[in-house]
């Protein structure tokens, strides 16, 4: 992946993804598909906060993702890749199996088949 | 209420639910015992922050999922200040768990909720992030806040504006906006902080401002 704008290009392009923000953890946008990206990332670090406080509180294993379901059925997942948060917002028509194997087969090529990862 | 989120269940990959109420506590749970009242006291609380944090972005929102490793807690708010999460197994059946969720939010939507609860534990304020400010404040007083608030968010990070709001909200449902009610105030944001040593730094963070403000 050669940098942070190819990889939200790539997530973006999955079938039935609307967009995707990346920031840092500590709120940094870095790359964005999405109109409104100040929309999501305060949202996304608090999600990415909270749980973690709720993984320790209850003894659990990493945390892979957090959604948020609305009532017309689209979806907001927040991915967490070391430094980063990747926020997609799924269509109703996206299969879910389909969208998390493809974003997590591109996560993996980022954090794992670049060196540089993104920047 | 403990019989309905018995219902839940009997969802296949339904390991169990609690519902907390932010101003009541744990309501009922009838998860395995080794989820302690406290911790799941803790969780509602942080779900309840989450799912008012999610509603400042999606006005729409009716669930949210947290996937861990091994575990999958699905979160519904009842109403603003009663959150349902149930602790799945990653093979739960999804569409049967909606469901169910569905009709105990319209059982609960048509008070048809006992009120009985199996335990109580320590009470927290809710979750609502508009800070309302009231008329006849001291002068001054916002800036003294945005400095209350910008502290804070050096200790908590990212919560701090959603948790700062919350209280304020308190405070000033409790009394007047003026500085003679400081100390009520910095007090319920120390509840909120919880860690000791945290406290103590958020406390050195803002004696300046408070200090300031005194002197006019």
């Amino acid at each position: 992946m050669a940098n942070a704008k190819d990889f939200v290009d790539r997530v973006s392009q999955i079938n039935g993804i609307a967009g995707c923000v990346l920031i840092r953890k500590d709120g940094t946008q870095i790359a964005q598909t999405l109109a409104n990206p100040k929309k999501y990332s305060a949202l996304m670090q608090t999600s990415n906060v909270l749980s973690v406080d709720i993984m320790e509180s209850m003894g659990f294993g990493y945390c892979c993702y957090v959604s948020f379901a609305q009532e017309n059925m689209d979806e907001f997942y927040v991915f967490s890749i070391d430094n980063y948060l990747l926020g997609v917002v799924k269509m109703s028509e996206c299969s879910l199996a389909t969208m998390l194997d493809m974003v997590y087969q591109l996560i993996g090529r980022v954090s794992t088949g670049n060196t540089e990862g993104v920047s | 209420m403990i019989n309905l989120i018995d219902e839940l269940k009997a969802i296949p990959g339904v390991v169990g639910a609690s519902i907390v109420a932010a101003d009541e506590g744990l309501k009922a749970t009838n998860l395995p015992a080794f989820f302690k009242p406290e911790r799941l006291l803790v969780v509602g609380n942080h779900l309840l922050k989450l799912y008012a944090a999610g509603q400042m972005s999606f006005s729409d929102l009716t669930d949210i999922t947290l996937n861990f490793d091994e575990s999958v807690v699905v979160a519904r708010a009842l109403d603003k200040s009663i959150i349902l999460f149930v602790i799945c197994e990653p093979t739960f059946n999804n569409n049967l768990l909606n469901m169910s969720l569905n009709l105990l939010q319209d059982e609960f939507k048509s008070s048809n909720f006992a009120t009985t609860s199996t335990a109580a534990v320590a009470p927290t304020p809710a979750p609502t992030p508009t800070p309302t400010p009231q008329a006849g404040k001291d002068e001054g007083l916002e800036d003294l806040f945005a400095q209350l608030e910008s502290g804070l968010g050096k200790i908590l990070g990212p919560m701090a504006e959603f948790i700062f709001a919350e209280v304020i909200e308190k405070w000033t449902a409790e009394g007047a906006a003026n500085y003679s009610r400081i100390d009520e105030l910095i007090k319920l944001i120390n509840q909120e902080i919880i860690d000791v040593n945290k406290i103590e730094k958020y406390n050195q963070l803002i004696a300046s401002a408070l200090k300031e403000f005194q002197k006019g």
